[in-house]
């Protein structure tokens, strides 16, 4: 029998009626499984049919269903847009079906959420965090349990994130009320359908139906140039030549900086994320309707949403990503069979070899997996705390059990208790024995955090001089960076903090200050070690044979590689780390992929920071990092201690790193706020931060702030077996100048790594103030000079100018009368003595030099004292820690307090 | 008389005629607080008065003065407090004898204290230093001397070539000026008085010194002498002058 025969009558005519006059592919492969009541996951390039083939079946079954009742199938997709345009195309099926079809989400109406509540409709579209709000509600779960299929449209999207791990979650919460449902999962193309099987239906059998991508992609890689204005006028003359375009953007400020730039076309439009609901669904609208024919947009525009026909995408600088090129240039061509072309308009350097790159594995269909969070204790605890309100009181085990039916919560007993016991002692449940009770923050904590999603708080700068608000920091900023006296950088201008009160910044301008800070920049795109490997590999073999290139791109990099050749520069390749001393610091050239280079730089800069006692600021992409030191350490000394890492011992070090860096402390903060520590409004002021984080060592929430980190954040993995390569030689590790490629790339992560202890900071401070401090010397043999001058401007065995004599003493400000004393012809007993300890002190100077000085500046140092320290004869830090230690003493005595 | 800091209070023995152990701003209690701005976390008090008696033990003071903020909730009592305090004051009783200069915290504090440990709120000179909160004017008698005071919670940070290194809690020392404030200090004694700001107990508080003396919030503060104002760590590190400080960031 023919597929669509299988279908109920008034199901098919709807089809014809709809002018469908074949099935796709995808179609043909689902909708059998589908109609047979088996678990699916259909892997297929947008555009090719999914939605249809997944609910042509969903409608046969519905329609055998009695009328009313319940939810009978829940859609859902990861965005509210996707929701609104899933509805429109549902609306006219149900309607011709005689089924009801209805939307939740945070945008709906009280009074159609009440209508729901009423009379539930057949077929409920909503996203994943609405799902959760659906348990709390009696008389939706009650609904719930006619729920017979859930659709999970873009399921890629959510399983690799918190997000998903809640939404699994969810789904066997349902099952619950609704015994064994159908379940089908609609995802683009991704490395590892398995896992995303998995993910969807836990242990329970599930097929998976994959159509191919890669034959049906038509990609090219165009070199533009890093000039903007260049790069404008070619972005023109492709959208001249093609129909309706598509642009790809990575960022926001692009989208708008194009978006400016082509204003006079008249048929562009902008589409982002920062942009109001209704200016973005005008937007799509006019594209549909052919109005405009040229859509600037970022990652919004990615997911399903129809837009109608789309001839051609350009990607704008490299996509980072395969899966993420794939799934873009999938949105061309949208009727079935139809070859989608995609053009990247490469915009530099490590652009081009990076785009080509990854056109190359998308070709040859090598796609990333999507990697599923697993016992993230953040997500348990959200659910513990939803399901401790949905039920009241449940037993323990009883939620285990519906956390272990997931594929991403295994044999988590021990994990569950903790969770239990980490939200008791912040009040959010109570615990009798085995029993979780529900408290009435639960509820309220709910209403806040139904999302996993990290709703980041903008906090205004507001600057006390001027009186006005001067712009605003991203929350993690402030978490990871921010207190009082602080400076950091902010609209080209220095400002520096006052207070943190009343959810604003209070900021004054400054001027120079030392180690300001840097601007934040949000966390991007990370470009995979595999990617950045390859690009590695180009850049050591030379050769593009392999890779769709075009003259401009051969001849920009054949004139790049010839550049840093006549320069004498080392090229970095996926064989040879380099490292070169720049004004800021040491870079070092490491072709690992973001991942790696975030886990190698914070093991370097931990050591680093340990071994020299400072600070070190961090900053790297997929190519390369900056290591921000102080001057006086160079490119060989950071060379020493990569040679020197042991892969063994890196994920320990690691672990230590992170601990006191901004970005721990941020999620931290993030997820103390899912175990109800911090309500979603808390504000920080007056208390430390920094410190109210210590409380959580050795917690579950540290716990998971590490493991997040360490699995989603970084790749350890990989930087310990590029380590390993550097020992076994396969790897060479090479001192170079200062070259194109060291200086090229955005530095898109930053942090800083503070030294385990202040003692640098308080040494510096010590020796900054000795040498700024006045001094008089004071001839001791012709007793007839003196001089006031600051201890920085000394000789180093300063001599009389009047006898040459190098018996000079050396005063502080206020003994500059004992000198007069010296003078007279005749002393009391006192004064004789007031001599002899000047004596002692120019003797101390005259065989110490300019050292007796530093040391005699010292508070409450005198000749006594500075001979004690001079006859351990430290040097360097050493001699000053003796300093340290005498002034110690000195402020515990008496003569420092009277 | 000797001084000794103790960096794991942050506390300070002084040593004249009598050994006194000197702790400030303990805030009990800040959890209930903390609890009305967002932040929800267990009691910590046990874990404070465990440092606490731990200080107590190893520097084995003849008596302990409280120099104000023991407990943290104006302007009435929470049921935290009324559940913690008499334990907390118990226990630290049956160990050193208390010596209690209320501040402005200490709202209610009256009914966990005994007869006699209460001092005056405008302080009083003890072994010839004078203590008090640190919240209003001392009494008269206190000019002249080495006044150690609370309330203000001195952090200081200090920065490396490269960013932030050290954030702890730390003194100041100042000397008075005459003039300032709405009370005069008496000019025959201004000269001689010292001002010591304790660091507070309280893990959570703190506040940076540059606020404090560039934009004093306190009489005391108001009277200090900014030009005078030096520095210590809790450990007793001297830091040095808090003008040398600026004159750093302002380079």
């Amino acid at each position: 029998m023919k597929t669509i025969e299988r279908l109920d009558p008034r199901v098919r005519s709807c089809i014809r009626k709809r002018g469908f006059t074949s099935l796709s592919d995808a179609q043909k492969q689902a909708i059998p499984l589908i109609l047979d009541g088996k678990n699916i996951v259909l892997i297929a390039p947008t555009g090719t049919g999914k939605t249809e083939s997944a609910m042509f079946p969903v409608f046969d079954g519905l329609l055998s269903l009695p009328a009313g009742g319940g939810f009978k199938a829940i859609y859902i997709t990861p965005l509210r847009s996707l929701n609104r345009d899933i509805l429109s195309r549902m609306q006219w099926w149900c309607g011709e079906l005689g089924l009801t079809v209805g939307v939740r989400h945070g945008d709906t109406p009280m009074a159609e959420r009440r209508k729901q509540a009423l009379s539930p409709p057949d077929l409920l579209i909503t996203t994943p965090e609405t799902f959760q709000a659906l348990f709390m509600g009696k008389r939706l779960r009650q609904h719930l349990a006619h729920v017979r299929y859930v659709i999970i449209d873009e399921i890629h999207e959510l399983a690799g994130s918190k997000r998903g791990a809640q939404l699994a979650v969810g789904l066997e919460r349902l099952h619950v009320y609704a015994g064994a449902f159908q379940r089908i999962g609609l995802s683009a193309t991704v490395g590892n359908p398995g896992d995303i099987a998995g993910f969807l239906c836990g242990a329970r059998p599930c097929s998976v139906v994959q159509v191919p991508v890669a034959k049906q992609l038509d990609l090219s890689v165009q070199y533009v140039g890093d000039d903007f204005r260049h790069q404008v006028e070619v972005l023109k003359k492709y959208l001249k030549r093609e129909g309706s375009t598509l642009v790809f953007v990575n960022t926001r400020v692009t989208a708008e900086a194009l978006g400016h730039a082509l204003f006079g076309h008249g048929d562009v439009e902008v589409h982002h994320g920062s942009l109001s609901k209704e200016v973005r669904i005008d937007a799509e609208e006019r594209f549909k309707k052919g109005e405009i024919c040229t859509l600037i947009c970022t990652s919004s525009m990615e997911l399903g949403i129809d837009i109608g026909r789309v001839d051609h995408v350009i990607q704008f600088g490299s996509p980072r990503e395969v899966a993420r090129l794939v799934q873009r240039v999938g949105r061309a061509g949208h009727q079935l069979n139809t070859i989608s072309r995609g053009t990247i308009l490469a915009t530099g350097f490590d652009d081009l070899l990076e785009s080509l790159v990854i056109a190359r594995k998308a070709g040859a269909n090598e796609i990333e997996p999507v990697v599923l969070p697993r016992q993230a204790a953040d997500v348990l605890a959200n659910q513990v705390a939803a399901i401790a309100v949905e039920y009241g009181e449940i037993e323990r085990p009883r939620i285990r059990e519906i956390c272990e039916r997931t594929i991403l919560f295994p044999d988590c007993d021990e994990l569950l208790e903790k969770v239990c016991r980490q939200m008791e002692d912040h009040r959010l449940i109570r615990i009798d024995g085995s029993r979780i009770i529900t408290t009435a923050r639960a509820r309220r904590y709910l209403a806040g955090n139904l999302s996993m999603i990290h709703d980041e708080k903008k906090v205004p700068i507001f600057d006390i001089v001027s009186r006005r608000t001067v712009g605003t920091l991203d929350e993690s900023f402030v978490v990871g960076w921010v207190h009082t006296g602080v400076v950091f950088i902010t609209k080209g201008q220095l400002w520096r903090v006052l207070e943190i009160a009343d959810g604003k910044l209070t900021v004054e301008p400054a001027k120079k200050a030392i180690g300001e800070l840097p601007s934040w920049e949000g966390e991007q795109i990370p470009v995979p070690h595999s990617v950045a490997q390859e690009a590695g590999g180009i850049r050591r073999t030379r050769s593009l044979a392999e890779y769709r290139t075009e003259p401009d791109g051969l001849a920009f990099a054949s004139a790049f590689f010839r550049e840093m050749d006549k320069n004498r520069s080392l090229v970095p390749t996926d064989e040879l780390i380099t490292l070169e001393n720049t004004e800021d610091g040491v870079v070092c050239n490491v072709c690992a992929g973001h991942k790696a280079n975030e886990a190698l730089g914070r093991v370097l800069s931990i050591l680093l920071s340990a071994r020299y006692g400072t600070t070190v600021g961090l900053e790297l992409d997929a190519y390369r990092m900056l290591l921000r030191l102080p001057s006086s350490i160079r490119a060989a000394d950071v060379r020493d201690h990569l040679l020197s890492l042991d892969p063994a011992t890196m994920p320990g070090v690691l672990r230590l790193a992170l601990k006191r860096t901004a970005l721990f402390k941020w999620k931290l903060v993030q997820i103390a706020k899912k175990f109800g520590a911090i309500d979603p409004d808390a504000d920080y002021e007056k208390i430390s931060i920094q410190r109210l984080l210590d409380f959580f060592d050795n917690t579950v929430v540290q716990h998971e702030a590490y493991r997040e980190l360490l699995s989603e954040y970084m790749d350890i993995d990989t930087a310990a077996a590029i380590v390993t390569l550097v020992r076994n030689g396969k790897i060479r590790v090479a001192l170079g100048l200062h070259s194109l490629i060291g200086a090229g790339g955005l530095l898109s992560s930053r942090d800083q790594i503070p030294p385990p202890s202040g003692d640098s900071a308080v040494l510096s401070t010590l020796k900054r103030r000795l040498s700024q401090d006045d001094v008089i010397l004071a001839c001791m043999n012709c007793r007839d000079w003196k001089t006031r001058t600051v201890v920085s401007r000394v000789d180093d065995h300063p001599q009389c100018p009047k006898c040459g004599a190098r018996l000079v003493a050396a005063l502080k400000p206020y003994e500059e009368e004992q000198y007069a004393i010296v003078k007279k012809p005749r002393k009391n007993a006192e004064e004789r003595s007031t001599e002899q300890r000047l004596l002692r002190n120019a003797n101390i100077v005259l065989s110490s030099g300019k050292k007796a000085i530093i040391a005699l500046s010292a508070r409450g140092v005198g000749p006594e004292v500075a001979s004690r320290i001079l006859g351990t004869l430290a040097e360097g830090d050493a001699f000053y820690r003796e300093i340290l230690k005498a002034e110690r003493i000195f402020v515990q005595t008496h003569r420092y307090w009277a | 008389m000797k001084l000794e800091f103790i960096r794991s209070g942050p506390a300070l023995v002084i040593e004249n005629e009598e050994r006194l152990l000197v702790v400030s701003d303990l805030h009990f209690g800040i959890e209930a607080d903390l609890a009305a701005h967002g932040l929800h976390f267990a009691s910590r008090s046990a874990e404070r008065l465990e440092r606490l008696m731990r200080v107590i033990d190893s520097a084995n003071p003849d008596r302990l003065i409280l120099l104000g903020d023991i407990k943290h909730s104006i302007p009435s009592l929470t049921r935290q407090e009324y559940h913690e305090l008499p334990g907390i004051m118990e226990t630290v009783r049956s160990r050193v004898p208390l010596v209690i200069f209320p501040g402005n915290h200490d709202i209610g504090l009256e009914r966990f204290a005994r007869e006699g440990e209460i001092c005056p709120r405008d302080g009083m000179l003890i072994d010839g230093i004078g203590f008090l909160h640190g919240h209003m004017y001392p009494a008269p008698e206190l000019y002249g001397n080495l006044i150690v005071i609370g309330h203000h919670h001195p952090l200081l940070a200090l920065r490396d070539e490269v960013g932030c290194a050290l954030q702890e809690p730390a003194y100041i020392r100042a000397g008075l000026m005459t003039g300032k404030g709405d009370i005069p200090v008496p000019e025959d004694r201004a000269g001689q008085t010292r001002l010591l700001f304790m660091p507070a107990f309280n893990e959570l508080a703190g506040y940076d010194i540059s606020r404090i003396i560039r934009d004093p919030f306190s009489p005391l503060s108001r009277c200090m002498d900014p030009g005078s104002a030096e520095i210590i760590l809790a450990d007793g590190t001297y830091i040095g002058p808090f003008s040398a400080l600026v004159q750093d960031e302002d380079d």
